[in-house]
């Protein structure tokens, strides 16, 4: 309680980290900000010529359906790499000077939120020129769907990034992890084509949850299930406390180990 | 409450690695290797400095006056022993955290103030006074590579005395700058301390720790050796070092 007081307290220094991130994300590069829509579109691209074109699937509108799943995807997976070293790329602050130490990837996953809701207006923009179309009802879960997925993304930064720290393989892990992770995920398909027995296995991924829902709100145009939406909530409360708990265990020593 | 800083019977120890294995291959394979020596720089110190009190910190070499400063500030946290410290904290350790060089002096200013916890609109505030007391004029408006590290510091230290925080802690830092400028961060500690902020210094200058604190402590081997009135203080701890080093 008191740790979020003085998170509270050191507000203006997230904000200052965070725009420092995404200013100088794209410092030196011709294309500069425009990468943040590239990006999710050339994945796009790639995916729809292999997934639709080449093996053919018989979903309609492919890339519509893959793009709302990818793009949150994108964020989770970004994370999941990128974060491992934010306590260790910040190695020099750590060692000089004192602040809440969880300041440092709530920033960071806080960029790459803000990151992803930009992403968000490509995806709104397709599905208002396609034709597509909104359900309005169904878009009032997409807030909640959000913040259940930062919430799953900062627990999993928090416990990484803090184990980093100790133990600097993990970074290169999690590029191996954040691979699989994708290919068990339901992104280039959809939860329907798993068998049915491995179903029970295959949500305990609080990932295939959270994209099974955005895909309900914007590609279905549908409310997602309360059971879809409830072991999304769960996990992520699990996963973002044991995270601040691992976190705070192990922030004591940050300075003598980096 | 009247004590500001409270540290209880705090120890301290550092492990040393003689060979660290940071990867898992090697925290697998050389486990033999991962020797390290525990070396306990504070034994057990306790001591209280009161609210808007000025202590200075002394003792030579790797004595563990650094390390206790460096617990005050909670960059490290003590094996055993408790500290508790009121209210906020700025620390002149390590200037410039957060220093950007592609940025602005006042951007700069910005960042650092907020590591120090302050919110914006009370960098806003004290913005101006930031900018006077390091003398930086137009170049405020420079990135900050472009600086000598003269200006680097005189920034950085202007920051940091502006924090107006409870607890001022300084580590060797006087240093800054010209003559000038070090007789002008002198004299902002002293009207710092004016105000009531409690200061801890660590000082290898005994006159400097004279003419701002009312109290010496000497830290010797991880123990406090000797606490009191500065001048008699450190007239035996001139005394020790002088048979020391005749030896």
């Amino acid at each position: 309680m008191k740790l979020i007081k003085e998170l509270y307290h050191y507000r203006e220094m997230m904000n200052s980290l965070i725009r420092r991130d995404l200013r100088g994300r794209y410092k030196g590069s011709v294309l500069g900000f425009l990468w943040t829509f590239l990006n999710p579109l050339l994945q796009l691209g790639v995916y729809t010529l292999v997934f639709s074109v080449i093996m053919r699937n018989g979903i309609s509108d492919y890339y519509m359906f893959l793009f709302v799943a990818l793009v949150p995807w994108m964020f989770f997976s970004t994370v999941l790499t990128g974060g491992a070293a934010c306590i260790l790329n910040q190695k020099n602050m750590v060692q000089k000077i004192y602040f809440p130490r969880q300041v440092l990837p709530i920033a960071f996953v806080t960029s790459q939120f803000i990151n992803m809701l930009f992403s968000f207006l490509i995806i709104f923009f397709v599905l208002l020129i396609s034709g597509k179309g909104f359900n309005f009802i169904a878009l009032y879960y997409l807030p909640f769907i959000m913040v259940v997925e930062y919430t799953l993304a900062l627990g999993i930064t928090m416990m990484m990034s803090a184990i980093t720290v100790y133990l600097r393989d993990m970074e290169y892990i999690l590029g191996i992890v954040a691979m699989a992770w994708q290919f068990l995920s339901p992104v280039i398909y959809s939860i329907e084509q798993v068998p049915e027995e491995l179903r029970g296995i295959f949500m305990a991924n609080p990932m295939a949850s959270i994209l099974t829902a955005y895909r309900d709100v914007l590609y279905y145009k549908q409310i997602p299930e309360i059971g879809t939406l409830s072991n999304a909530f769960f996990m992520s409360m699990v996963l973002v406390l044991l995270g601040w708990y691992v976190f705070a265990k192990l922030s004591k020593r940050f300075a003598e180990e980096l | 409450m009247n004590e500001a800083i409270v540290a209880d019977s705090v120890k301290k120890s550092y492990r040393l690695y003689i060979d660290k294995g940071q990867t898992l291959k090697e925290k697998v394979l050389f486990k033999k290797r991962r020797k390290y020596e525990e070396r306990e720089v504070l034994k057990g110190i306790s001591f209280a400095v009161a609210k808007g009190e000025a202590v200075g910190l002394i003792g030579e070499n790797g004595c563990g006056k650094s390390t206790t400063l460096k617990l005050l500030t909670r960059i490290l946290y003590p094996d055993s022993g408790k500290i508790t410290v009121q209210g906020r904290v700025s620390s002149l350790i390590e200037l410039g955290a957060g220093f950007h060089p592609d940025m602005t002096g006042k951007e700069n200013i910005y960042i650092n103030a907020s590591i120090f916890g302050l919110s914006r609109k009370e960098i806003d505030e004290r913005l101006q006074e930031i900018i006077d007391f390091s003398e930086l004029g137009e170049y405020i408006n420079n990135p900050v590579r472009t600086y000598s590290s003269g200006m680097y510091m005189r920034l950085a230290f202007s920051v940091a005395v502006n924090v107006s925080a409870d607890v001022l802690l300084i580590d060797e830092i006087l240093g800054v700058g010209d003559i000038y400028f070090q007789e002008k961060c002198f004299q902002k500690i002293q009207s710092i301390k004016e105000t009531g902020t409690t200061i801890v210094i660590v000082s290898h200058s005994l006159s400097q720790i004279e003419s701002i604190c009312e109290r010496s402590i000497w830290i010797s081997e991880g123990l406090i050796r000797m606490q009191g009135e500065p001048s008699d203080v450190h007239k035996n701890y001139i005394e020790y070092m002088r048979e020391k080093h005749e030896m």
